[in-house]
């Protein structure tokens, strides 16, 4: 604790760029948040690529326009169905649509596919679209050189002259906003506001401030490393792994969200996580971490619900993940503790991050009256042993293997029966109910019920599910919100994107339920890695989704 | 378009020619789909490694501008005019020219300003890189089985005395399955041992306790803090069973074996071993007793060697009375309490290095006299100090194998609360 790194944690006031999804386009890697370079700060304004240079800088009603009109075509492409962009009209009159990409043209409104871009550069640039636009932009100067068109599927923009896609920061950074949230506007995100203090100051808005004052941290520190498995801790290690990159934990703790030199609690779990991440984010070592401030952590915190928990053995990672989860709400939050089965609000950054709503309505079948409940989640549950048998019946031959999506169906689509006394009736009548989920988290933690608590027999029940279960990279949750429920919600590309949610992190148990053992798989940008224990590994698409996935992290795309 | 052809853009997919309608447009279909899934991947990689050059022909140009401008005040931007093959800069702004996947050939890091390592150094794909150049610290990933995306492997974990007998042997055979990374433990011979080691083969450190401030081998922590704070361990059952005693005295309705009763709380329970395990425990103390045989003489040469040295430095003295404690130890009994305060002796005057050697010697097995001799090189540097401390552990070595015992397989030899 004494060594507390000053060392990445110290942009709270400051914005430095809007997080966008997708890769930033300078800096390394996934720390651009976090990281500060001058140069990077200063480069976003002023470095332009030679030809857009030409497009961009001769006067700013140009610049202006054409921005304007790389929005509009931004907006074609993002915003609508994708058929408009897709199809295009040939000189003689055929409309074709094409799966592949088309090019829009930025200086007319002509889609070409992409065997006529050369031609409909070549032609165009002698008759009206060019002399259209030189109408409009007067100084332009070499009408021939100004040739960029916008891919339709991607909206990056391809520069003729140099018969290359090109990436100009100032216009890379509207496509990604656009990509992502939507919009151009750059909102004022949750966590920003999280984040920013109130103290708005002038000298402390300057780039330079915070680059005088920053100790670079290593470019080698990029927050990969194992955790020494302790004796049977496993299931530790594969939480605190899918916490450590988690985003939004991460740029929490890494600005000083809970400094451990602060904290008068004494073996705080988030002392100990903020020590963690200091670790993994801003030292060079490589070697595997040594979580003893959580373990003596976890050890000393008496929580009547998870006493079971605390022992020498092996134990379940999801009990884990909500003790841990639990623990650091109290450290961070209202410090109230969370009542099961209500609904409690809080703004601590656990509740930011892991927290939704769910929605139970319950619907009398005698008078039709409708009661609504709703409760807070930390993690969606979905179980599997009675789809399985289900689809076990229907699939006679090999093992049935169940999707994420079947599962949520089940608990989140179908409805059930019950008992249920109604108020208006006054009596007790049969009722419908159905659950949805009102409010989606951040990052969507789900729970497959692979092990099978029996009761009569041992404390854990004997026998574990191992049933396939395929799940996305990307899934789309707004089926199962309770504003997806109405079909003509449904089609709004608006709410479906910000109903989608990106793989983050998988925790895997191989083996039986008592020689096994949790691995897990994390998401850095793009590339996956697998951790197990101490030992860090590339990990490939293929092997995250056949992983035997038990439990499942996705983060929200575009935090709105 | 795509329809009237037999197959889509890429062209990979083709319908035979013969194909109905139907046919033709799926495979036109699934073949444009496969260009997409092409082109994505493409220009992902181009967007990131254009981007890369772009910023990288920028910064070389603004050193240069900053550079020709002798600059006392470094941020301020220079009013120079300065060029080079892949950039301009003029009066703060950087104007590109060209496609920088032509005019640059390497990238720099952006936040150090180093040239960028573009392949691993082992493993897929692995290419020397030059030794004249100095590298930004961040490498690419590498990707080989059996190391980590460092390069880095680890010492592996041996059969040791904690651990169960089915544990054991799987060990064992992955380490005979792959002779290559770890040497087997029929060929280990400590001499031999030490040249087969990879380079970056790291040891298992050790942690802190923050209870007692012991220093603890990282693989045993959780079974130390489980005795040490919890309620799991040797003294801890052996109390309970005295509360479980005492109670008889006071009152029998809840003293016999309801250890919730008399506040024993259910972790405690659950710490105590099975009945099966405990019988498997016998016959693995047999094989541990003569392998310990073994180990010692194979200290012996050792420990003569080293003692002399070990006289000279006062952090010594406190490990060689921590030796002499425990060979008087050895001598009275095994009893727990002795040994826990041995174990006290030998922490306070230690360094965070000792641990894993008391690990090797206090886990004699096949496997861990291997490592003994992997690790010897390691440490056999500066630090005669340490070898005292060997010599130290190593004359105890009985009770360091029973302290072992006491944290990991905690009631062993106390009676059954039930």
């Amino acid at each position: 604790m004494a060594a507390h790194p000053a060392t990445p944690a110290s942009p709270k006031n400051v914005k430095i760029k809007s997080p966008s999804p997708g890769t930033p386009l300078f800096g390394c890697g996934p720390r651009t948040l976090f990281t500060l370079s001058s140069w990077s700060l200063r480069k976003q304004a002023n470095l332009v690529s030679e030809h857009v240079q030409l497009l961009l800088s001769n006067s700013q009603d140009v610049t202006n326009s054409s921005i304007q009109y790389y929005k509009m075509l931004l907006r074609v492409v993002f915003d609508n169905t994708p058929i408009v962009p897709q199809t295009s009209k040939s000189p003689d009159g055929l409309v074709t649509t094409s799966l592949t990409s088309n090019y829009l043209c930025l200086q007319c409104s002509t889609i070409v596919p992409e065997e006529d871009r050369i031609k409909h550069g070549n032609k165009k640039s002698h008759r009206f679209c060019m002399s259209r636009d030189l109408s409009v932009y007067q100084p332009v100067p070499c009408p021939a050189d100004m040739l960029a068109d916008v891919d339709s599927r991607t909206g990056s923009l391809f520069c003729q002259f140099c018969e290359d896609f090109v990436w100009d920061p100032t216009l890379e950074e509207l496509r990604i906003r656009k990509m992502g949230t939507g919009s151009f506007t750059n909102r004022k995100r949750k966590h920003e506001e999280l984040f920013s203090g109130s103290v708005k100051d002038t000298v402390k808005d300057d780039p330079r401030y915070i680059s005088n004052n920053t100790t670079m941290a290593s470019c080698r520190a990029d927050g990969l490393r194992g955790i020494y498995n302790a004796g049977a801790t496993c299931y530790q290690n594969v939480v605190l792994q899918s916490f450590l990159h988690n985003p939004l934990l991460r740029n929490f703790y890494l600005s000083d969200g809970h400094q451990s030199s602060d904290c008068q609690v004494s073996h705080c779990l988030s002392c100990a996580m903020d020590d963690m991440f200091q670790d993994f984010y801003a030292l060079e070592t490589t070697n595997g971490y040594t979580a003893a401030n959580i373990l003596s952590g976890f050890w000393i915190s008496e929580k009547k619900a998870f006493e079971n928990l605390v022992t020498t053995k092996e134990q379940d990672a999801h009990e884990f993940f909500q003790f841990l989860a639990e623990d650091l709400h109290e450290r961070n939050g209202d410090g109230k503790r969370p009542e099961t089965g209500s609904e409690h609000s809080c703004n601590c950054i656990i509740h930011q991050t892991f927290y939704g709503k769910l929605q139970s309505q319950t619907t009398c079948q005698h008078c039709g009256g409708v009661t609504n409940a709703i409760e807070s989640f930390l993690d969606l549950s979905l179980g599997l042993e009675n789809l399985q048998q289900k689809k076990g019946k229907k699939a006679l031959k090999g093992a049935p293997s169940l999707t994420l999506q079947e599962c949520l169906d089940d608990e989140y689509i179908k409805h059930d029966k019950c008992e249920y006394r109604c108020r208006n009736c006054n009596s007790s009548q049969q009722a419908r109910r159905d659950h949805s989920i009102r409010l989606l988290p951040n990052v969507l933690s789900i729970q497959l019920k692979r092990f099978e608590f029996r009761q009569g027999s041992r404390d854990r029940g004997s026998s574990k599910i191992s049933t396939k279960v395929q799940f996305p990279l990307t899934l789309n949750m707004l089926p199962y919100t309770t504003r997806g429920r109405d079909s003509n919600s449904r089609d709004s590309q608006e709410l479906n994107r910000s109903c989608t949610y990106d793989l983050l992190s998988v925790v895997e148990h191989v083996g039986e339920i008592d020689t096994g053992h949790y691995v897990s798989y994390c998401r850095v940008g793009d590339q996956w890695f697998s951790f197990n224990d101490h030992k860090v590994e590339l990990a490939k698409k293929s092997d995250v989704l056949n992983s035997q996935a038990y439990l499942l992290f996705y983060i929200i795309r575009s935090l709105s | 378009m795509a329809s009237s052809s037999n197959s889509g853009k890429a062209g990979v997919i083709k319908a035979s020619d013969d194909a109905g309608s139907m046919d033709k447009l799926a495979h036109a279909v699934l073949d444009d789909l496969l260009y997409n899934i092409m082109h994505d991947l493409l220009i992902k990689v181009h967007r990131d490694e254009k981007v890369a050059r772009a910023a990288t022909a920028a910064i070389r140009v603004e050193k240069l501008a900053s550079d020709a401008s002798d600059s006392s005040t470094p941020d301020a931007r220079p009013d120079v005019k300065v060029e080079t093959d892949a950039a301009t800069y003029d009066e703060g702004k950087v104007l590109l020219k060209g496609n920088p996947l032509v005019t640059t050939k390497d990238i720099v890091c952006p936040r150090c300003h180093l040239p960028r390592l573009l392949y691993p150094t082992d493993g897929k794909g692995a290419r020397k890189p030059d030794p004249s150049v100095i590298y930004c610290k961040k490498h690419p990933y590498i990707d080989k089985p059996g190391y980590d995306i460092y390069g880095q492997t680890w010492v592996a974990q041996g059969p040791g005395r904690g651990k169960k007998k089915k544990d054991m042997e799987k060990k064992l055979e992955a380490q005979s399955d792959s002779p290559g990374k770890t040497p087997t433990p029929d060929g280990g011979v400590p001499s031999g041992g030490a040249s087969s080691r990879p380079p970056n083969m790291l040891p298992f450190p050790s942690a802190t306790c923050s209870k007692c401030k012991r220093c603890i081998l990282v693989t045993r922590l959780n079974n130390h803090m489980g005795s040490c704070i919890g309620n799991s361990g040797r003294n801890a059952s052996r109390a309970a069973a005295q509360k479980i005693s005492n109670g008889n005295g006071n009152g029998n309705g809840n003293g016999n074996g309801n250890g919730n009763a008399d506040g024993t709380p259910p972790s405690s329970q659950r710490g105590t071993p099975a009945a099966g395990s405990r019988a498997g425990s016998p016959k693995k103390r047999d094989g541990d007793e003569m392998d310990e045989d073994d180990d010692t003489d194979n200290d012996a040469p050792k420990k003569k060697k080293l003692k002399p040295t070990a006289a000279n430095v006062t952090k010594k003295l406190v490990k060689q009375k921590g030796s002499a404690g425990t060979k008087k130890e050895k001598v009275k009994t095994g009893s727990s309490l002795i040994v826990e305060h041995k174990l006290d002796d030998d922490a306070e005057g230690s360094t965070v290095e000792v641990a894993p050697k008391k690990k090797v010697s206090k886990i004699p097995s096949p496997a861990k006299k291997l490592k003994l001799g992997v690790s010897k090189p390691l440490i056999s540097s500066p630090m005669s100090k340490n070898n005292g401390k060997t010599t130290a552990a190593g004359g105890g070595s009985n009770a360091g194998g029973d302290d072992g015992e006491s944290e990991s397989s905690g009631t062993l030899s106390s009676p059954p609360i039930a």
